[in-house]
């Protein structure tokens, strides 16, 4: 697949330049950018100038990019703010279920298992239907222990496993992660698991559709069964008709919350309970009007449904520009639905369309329309400015040993999403965001000097290649290179000739040192200053 | 970018010009904030759904028996004093305590239609009253579009945020983290803690990262400048808040609803914020069962009456007393069936009822209506009171006046929206 991305790439962006009414960023803006989505890190002072030098090697990049195993943590951090499992909760204690973990510990893992399925078929180019339709699911150890998982392997990674269970196997569809994440209260026969189907693979929320009643209606409602009068009242059946015969696969996940909420309830299949929608809505498993025997069948309508490919491009695409899809965009991420159906549905393939438009790589338009939809400046997201300040830095800023932008409340400040609460990233800045990029900032600053400048150190610097504990800002030359090679390092933008921050850090320096004259402090300071660039922030 | 902001990029470069020609770095003046004369809004909000029947009582005339239509809790009555009512009951005596103390700065908002019978869409019609998600809620709004400038213009302390457009304007609170992250102690918390940087060099940084940020922000064009200016926004208002948080009392804030709602009036007698969005606790969805309204309600109006006498008794910004100066909002994403279903819980309903307290509220006065049945009457929207010739209540007016009522045009933010003037002084 590699070869054959790469051949077509370099034809591509050499024959169709930009659209005139857009301009693009330069070519090293290019690449940080895609870097920076597709790796979460910046990309090297060589390749910067390397495409500098031949910006027809963006395409080359992308290939390259798109390869490197960190790619798929961005696509995982992507999927799941459509899947939104990463709650870090589980709706009981492992204990009960004889795992001595916490709760926590334990929805490390098993809060994964779609995303796990996700990164399989990403990294082995299967086609994206495979995530309702693979006849397995994946397991660590943790989450097969948790879920009673046979696991192909004994390895300590993520690998192919079947539940033990009877349980037909249909990727996400199958999965006890997912249905404990979207439950469903006893009396509303799994509609809510319906809904998240639809929410997750087709970007379609039932519930996002206006309700509108007349008094009639609702009299019917509060007089009668509610499900006869769902059944016989045509507003209800507006969305009913096709949401309840989705909702009747899942009885074999199905059990009375109010009744019994044991755990080993929640986490087993019971074929025997399949026919009990005959109770419920009384309507029979189908899908788009055709009855279905199963999961397996219903995987099989979803996968060839356009809205399914449709909704990974729109889960991408809103990823990874930043934009939130409107009727307008459709001429422009019709060419991505194109280039992902025509890849049998590779998602590297989606992405790489995506990442090779002139939208994305745009540094603005004189479209007077599109100007008001297209972002041009991006900002990081918390995984992304952790990886960054680890990738420049090697300073890992965690909390009990769990990164410190991957906890819920930093997370969330950051601008990104628990998967509960806040379930849409903010790309927006803010004081929070201000605060963490500071601390963070000067947290890994403090690391790097006390490394850096350490006499005894025996692995090479991190940072401060120029100076050592005794260099002084009278030797003007080594701080103007120290500085000038901070600032090129941590954002990837060299300062001009005549750039001030040479002389402004110098001083800052000064100031720090005639505190107590310790040059770790002074280039703590520093260095912090320069990880507060807005240019890692924001790209 | 507004001139205000512009203002202090203007001061800020002159800083940057001397800084470098004398090649010393020097803290950017602190700027005093000089917010004024504008009311403040306080959100209170219970997700889940609240169940709308202890707002909008179903009882005969006798005051105790049922209605056909909607069943009340077991061993509740109608409390009534004034023009309001509620049910009352012995597991929520704070209800009756409330309303006798501030009926006369308490308005019920009854038949309020959410659109929706969904909790993420009804979460978005209510706060936005809209359902396109590019739309700012209504505090978001009341903060971006402010009068004046605050450091943290809309803090979500807890409870839904919708930025839209707009969210450069909301700071999530996150609990104590962003304390721990102003105070720089959360640098001391993580397993490979650092020292933090020593004053006075703390301001020279932020004036050195301010000055790329403005340069920044100078290169880029379109909706990446307006980003990268609310990021020079956010710095500022970041070091205004790191210069002023002890004066908050933002390092001793505790933890629970009445906590949070306290420090968030203390952060608008401050200036500091014009808006805050606390969730109201407990488990509101009650498809298994509605024991639990009455005690919940009886915690919410508890610390209803403990908010109301500390706004009542804090001297205000501008008006004597706080009171004047801030508005409360409860509310919720839906409204629950007016019957009980098989687990004497209740269903999602799209009708459901609000609270509003305080500053610019009519007080003793009820808007809305819904009959026996819990659907919504028409009503008319200059009074608030039904009237035939009237329109079902919205998430969408009661927005509405809540912008008017905070000096914002509704006509510019929800074009062909007519407010709920009915609900305002």
């Amino acid at each position: 697949m590699l070869l054959l991305l790469a051949a077509c790439s370099l034809s591509e962006v050499e024959d169709t330049g930009p659209p005139e009414h857009l301009h693009l960023l330069t070519p090293r803006e290019q690449l940080i950018r895609v870097s920076v989505d597709l790796r979460g890190v910046h990309p090297t002072e060589a390749d910067l100038l390397r495409i500098e030098q031949d910006p027809a090697l963006y395409a080359d990049f992308v290939d390259r990019y798109l390869q490197d195993p960190r790619f798929l943590d961005r696509a995982s951090v992507i999927l799941n703010t459509r899947m939104l499992t990463r709650t870090g909760t589980l709706p009981f204690e492992p204990g009960e279920l004889g795992i001595d973990l916490t709760q926590a510990e334990a929805a490390a893992h098993a809060n994964e298992e779609p995303l796990a399925l996700a990164r399989h078929i990403i990294s082995n180019d299967l086609p994206w239907s495979e995530i309702v339709l693979a006849d397995y699911t994946m397991a660590d150890p943790v989450t097969a222990a948790l879920w009673d998982i046979e696991r192909e392997s004994d390895s300590p990674d993520w690998t192919v496993g079947h539940y033990r269970d009877d349980r037909p196997h249909a990727g996400i569809l199958s999965m006890t992660t997912v249905w404990t994440r979207y439950p469903s209260a006893g009396v509303n026969q799994n509609r809510h698991r319906a809904n998240a189907v639809s929410m997750m693979l087709l970007c379609d929320d039932y519930l996002g559709r206006p309700v509108s009643f007349s008094r009639t209606q609702i009299d019917a409602l509060t007089s009668g069964d509610p499900e006869d009068v769902i059944a016989q009242t045509p507003a209800c059946q507006n969305c009913h008709s096709s949401l309840d015969p989705l909702a009747s696969h899942f009885y074999g996940f199905w059990w009375d919350q109010a009744d019994d909420a044991r755990p080993e309830l929640q986490v087993l299949y019971r074929p025997e309970d399949e026919p009990l929608w005959q109770d419920g809505s009384g309507l029979a498993p189908a899908w788009q009007g055709r009855p279905t025997m199963d999961l397996v069948e219903l995987a099989e309508g979803l996968a060839t449904e356009r809205r399914f490919a449709q909704c990974a491009v729109q889960t991408f695409w809103e990823g990874l520009t930043q934009r939130e899809l409107q009727d307008a965009d459709w001429t422009e991420i019709s060419a991505h639905e194109q280039a992902f159906l025509d890849s049998d549905m590779n998602i590297r393939a989606l992405v790489r369309s995506i990442v090779l438009s002139p939208e994305y790589r745009a540094a603005g338009t004189s479209d007077a329309e599109l100007i008001q939809r297209l972002v041009t400046v991006k900002t990081v997201q918390p995984d992304q400015l952790s990886s960054i300040i680890t990738d420049t830095t090697g300073y890992h800023w965690t909390f009990d040993g769990a990164d410190g932008l991957k906890r819920g409340d930093l997370q969330v400040l950051g601008g990104g999403i628990d998967s509960q609460d806040v379930a849409a990233p903010s790309h927006d800045p803010s004081v929070a965001r201000v605060f963490i990029q500071e601390r963070l900032a000067q947290s890994a600053a403090y690391h790097v000097a006390r490394h850096d400048l350490d006499a005894e150190r025996t692995e090479p610097t991190i940072l401060l290649h120029h100076v050592d504990a005794s260099t002084r800002p009278e030797d003007t030359e080594a701080f103007e290179a120290q500085i000038r090679s901070l600032y090129l390092e941590a954002t990837g933008i060299p300062l001009g000739p005549k750039a001030p921050e040479v002389a402004l850090l110098t001083t800052l320096w000064r100031e720090l040192w005639s505190v107590q004259e310790d040059p770790v402090d002074a280039w703590s300071g520093v260095i912090s200053v320069v990880l507060r660039d807005p240019r890692i922030l924001m790209y | 970018m507004t001139p205000t902001r512009r203002r202090w990029m203007q001061g800020a470069a002159a800083l940057w010009a001397a800084a470098t020609l004398g090649e010393t770095v020097r803290a950017r003046p602190a700027r005093a904030a000089n917010n004024r004369g504008e009311r403040k809004f306080l959100f209170l909000f219970a997700g889940g759904g609240w169940d709308a029947t202890p707002l909008d009582p179903k009882f005969a005339a006798d005051g105790f028996s049922p209605v056909d239509g909607t069943d009340m809790d077991p061993d509740t009555v109608r409390g009534e004093l004034g023009n309001l009512s509620w049910s009352s009951g012995a597991d929520r005596p704070a209800m009756d305590l409330f309303f006798s103390r501030w009926i006369n700065r308490t308005a019920l908002i009854r038949g309020v239609n959410v659109h929706s019978a969904g909790h993420s869409s009804g979460r978005q019609w209510m706060m936005t009253g809209s359902s396109a998600s590019s739309l700012a809620d209504w505090p978001t709004l009341l903060a971006a579009y402010a009068a004046q400038e605050y450091p943290m213009p809309h803090v979500v302390f807890s409870g839904p945020a919708f930025g839209g457009n707009q969210g450069a304007s909301l700071v999530r609170g996150g609990g104590g983290t962003l304390l721990r992250l102003m105070d720089g102690s959360i640098v001391g918390e993580s397993d490979t803690p650092a020292p933090v940087v020593p004053t006075p060099s703390d301001a020279m940084a932020d004036a050195l990262v301010y000055e790329r940020a403005l340069a920044f922000a100078d290169s880029r064009e379109g909706l990446g400048q307006r980003r990268a200016e609310d990021l020079l926004a956010s710095l500022d208002r970041a070091e205004e808040l790191e210069g002023r948080r002890f004066e908050a009392g933002l390092d001793s804030g505790g933890g629970d609803f009445l906590d949070q709602c306290l420090m968030a009036t203390e952060l608008m007698r401050l200036g500091l914020s014009r808006c805050g969005m606390v969730g109201i606790p407990g488990g509101w969805d009650t498809h298994g069962g509605n024991q639990n309204v009455g005690p919940q309600m009886d915690t919410l109006f508890d610390a209803l009456d403990q908010l109301m006498t500390h706004l009542a008794t804090t001297p205000g910004r501008d008006a004597e007393w706080l009171i004047d100066e801030v508005t409360v909002v409860a509310t919720s994403e839906l409204g629950r069936t007016p019957m009980f279903n098989g687990a004497m819980g209740r269903d999602h309903w799209p009708y459901t009822s609000m609270l509003a307290l305080g500053s610019g509220i009519r007080g003793n006065h009820v808007c809305g209506a819904t009959d026996d049945r819990f659907i919504a009457l028409p009503v008319d929207l200059s009074t608030g009171q039904p009237a035939d010739s009237g329109e079902t209540l919205g998430t969408e007016h009661v927005g509405a006046a809540l912008l008017k009522l905070g000096g914002l045009d509704p006509e510019v933010h929800r074009p062909g929206i007519p407010a709920l003037d009915g609900l305002l002084r």
